[in-house]
């Protein structure tokens, strides 16, 4: 059984045009450290939710009466964590985390409750939820350790591309379709911004692809209305070395279907 | 050179009368074979990466000055508009391309290597840009399948991930940056005129004191004089000059010359080094040569020009490219349209020099 909590310490974003970001518990805090009051420690996805902040704050002060914000729901994905619900408000309103929202779901019904909030975008630190919120049609991203080091002050996306996927392979057609929609509407916010200075940066790292590959990558991205800022092709060389100057906040590939940190 | 040539002239070492007859043989069959249609990227560890930026290998001056005069929406603007349109050759493209004739030869020879020199595009440029230069790539027919667009991003991270071993950029600044992380590199100038250079030779010239080698010497000069400077490399003929930023780059294509000779190609290796230096024969030139010796490095030919100008010898010698440390030599060397490059190293970058001089003997030394 879902219930959904709003944060009272926290505004409430507009249903239509915010872009809801969905957290699972085990991201946000660290589950297994727990203090004398009952407060969570947090988690990997601190610097993300730090930065998911910074654009919200540089998006109102071009245009106070902003729509197109991010929308934080914290979500959890096990019946165990479903029932801390008192821990975990007020671990969240302890910390301060601009969390607009709390979904109290359990391994059964998460999806389910994805869907419910509209999210477009499932964030995770375990392989198997993203996978299952992909095949049902949310995007996902993985968060891992190295998340933990991404700088806060400007949102790196990196889009990674690689030949051996194919495109119809892992996802379905609606994956695809909301992957295209929640990059549509990333695109429109990065827009919003000039050149230099930008809270939101766009990455394209074509692996495995020619430059061709990497060329038409940018071309369909452009179709969608995003404009990417920087572009890595590889060659066939490995992507570690690269991965770790981007220091990306996540990664979504192709299909947004199985990702690594 | 005709095999004919190459049979009156004494070479040391292996019999290439022998190995060059086999050798036609099975290159007349491997010839005949169609090429791969599809070459992929050499692995970088096993590579010789050469990093250019698009300003050295493509000619962006126009671009350049929009960017200059009306800003970077502009400068974007212009370049998204002409997306189909290819840019021309820049100071750069002769070179990439002999790399190319290198590396068609030594996949005749050696099919199995990935011992190749490989070209990673390393610029500034947003990927707005990008299209556009891949555009421009393709309709050259380069084979460049690795690049790097930073948007803005220092690009000396990337340089290093790619195990570069050679970085040629049209910015100073990039390029100390990229000698201050140990990587050779060069700021590339575009000559008026470009003279005509060879397809099938790569030729590569180098400067001595403070490219090859140490500005160990060059201070003694700055510092004492030219007596004390000849005084001074005479005494220590033997003791081995300090290694240059260039030094590894010079190895690394005495490393491909090697496996050309052991196919028989000495004499018309499609490899070709230059060392051009203002040290002179009768006297510091020794210590130039026994270090080069002593280090394992052999170099082609060796010109001593003791304080003469470079311009000239380089006009007859047509390299691909030139590395200097002053740049009154470099901008000698573009005068008579070869392509040279300044590699910021060492006390000439902090000392000025002594230009228009005419006297040899005050005259600097390279």
């Amino acid at each position: 059984m879902v219930s959904t909590v709003q944060n009272s310490d926290v505004k409430q974003k507009n249903e239509d045009q915010a872009v809801v970001v969905a957290v699972t518990f085990a991201a946000v805090f660290d589950a297994e450290a727990e203090d004398d009051r009952d407060v969570y420690r947090l988690g990997v996805a601190l610097p993300l939710l730090q930065v998911l902040q910074r654009v919200n704050e540089r998006l109102l002060e071009e245009n106070p009466v902003e729509h197109q914000l991010f929308d934080i729901i914290l979500i959890t994905t096990e019946t165990r964590q479903q029932q801390q619900s008192s821990s975990i408000i007020t671990s969240t309103r302890h910390h301060g985390l601009e969390v607009g929202r709390f979904c109290f779901s359990s391994e059964d019904d998460f999806i389910e409750s994805l869907a419910q909030n509209n999210v477009q975008l499932f964030l995770t630190t375990d392989g198997n939820e993203a996978l299952r919120a992909t095949q049902q049609g949310v995007p996902s991203a993985l968060l891992d350790k190295n998340s933990a080091s991404c700088p806060s002050d400007q949102l790196r996306v990196v889009l990674c591309q690689d030949a051996t996927i194919q495109p119809d392979a892992d996802s379905s057609g609606a994956s695809k379709k909301s992957a295209q929609s929640f990059l549509t509407r990333l695109g429109q916010i990065r827009q919003k911004f000039g050149m230099f200075n930008s809270p939101l940066c766009f990455t394209i790292v074509t692996s495995c692809g020619g430059k061709d590959s990497c060329c038409s990558a940018l071309k369909s991205l452009r179709s969608l209305g995003v404009s990417v800022d920087e572009a890595y092709c590889l060659g066939g060389a490995p992507r570690g070395p690269i991965l770790s100057i981007l220091r990306p906040h996540f990664l979504l590939s192709d299909g947004f279907s199985q990702l690594e940190g | 050179m005709s095999l004919n040539n190459s049979q009156t002239l004494t070479i040391s070492g292996q019999d290439v009368v022998k190995n060059g007859s086999q050798h036609s043989l099975e290159d007349a069959n491997t010839l005949l074979k169609p090429s791969t249609p599809s070459k992929k990227p050499p692995k970088p560890e096993n590579s010789i990466t050469i990093a250019v930026s698009s300003r050295v290998l493509f000619n962006m001056e126009k671009e350049q000055q929009i960017f200059e005069q009306q800003g970077m929406e502009e400068y974007i603007k212009y370049q998204v508009e002409h997306e189909t349109e290819p840019f021309s050759p820049g100071p750069a493209f002769s070179f990439v391309k002999a790399l190319e004739a290198v590396n068609t030869q030594l996949r005749d020879l050696y099919p199995e290597s990935e011992e190749l020199f490989d070209v990673v595009l390393i610029t500034n440029n947003h990927a707005y840009v990008g299209l556009r230069l891949i555009n421009t790539i393709n309709h050259h027919q380069l084979f460049i399948e690795r690049f790097c667009m930073t948007g803005g991003n220092s690009p000396i991270g990337y340089l290093k991930a790619y195990n570069t071993n050679l970085y040629l950029s049209s910015d100073p600044v990039k390029v100390h940056e990229a000698l201050g992380e140990g990587i050779a590199a060069a700021t590339m100038f575009t000559p008026d005129k470009m003279t005509e250079v060879s397809e099938t030779q790569l030729r590569v010239a180098f400067d001595g004191d403070a490219v090859l080698f140490s500005d160990e010497s060059e201070q003694i000069y700055k510092a004492h004089g030219l007596d004390k400077f000849f005084e001074h490399e005479k005494a220590h003929e033997n003791k081995p000059l300090d290694h240059g930023p260039l030094k590894g780059f010079l190895e690394v294509l005495g490393k491909l010359q090697k496996k050309f000779y052991a196919k028989g190609q000495r004499m018309d290796c499609p490899i070709r080094t230059y060392l051009v230096t203002a040290r002179s024969a009768a006297s510091s030139g020794a210590r130039a040569l026994k270090t080069l010796r002593l280090w394992g490095l052999e170099i082609d030919e060796a010109l001593f020009l003791a304080g003469a100008p470079k311009g000239p010898i380089l006009e007859k010698i047509r390299p691909h490219i030139f590395f200097d440390d002053q740049m009154f030599h470099v901008e000698g060397a573009a005068e008579m349209g070869t392509v040279a490059c300044h590699v910021p190293y060492g006390i000439a970058q902090r000392v000025p020099e002594k230009k228009g001089l005419k006297d040899k003997e005050v005259s600097s030394i390279k």
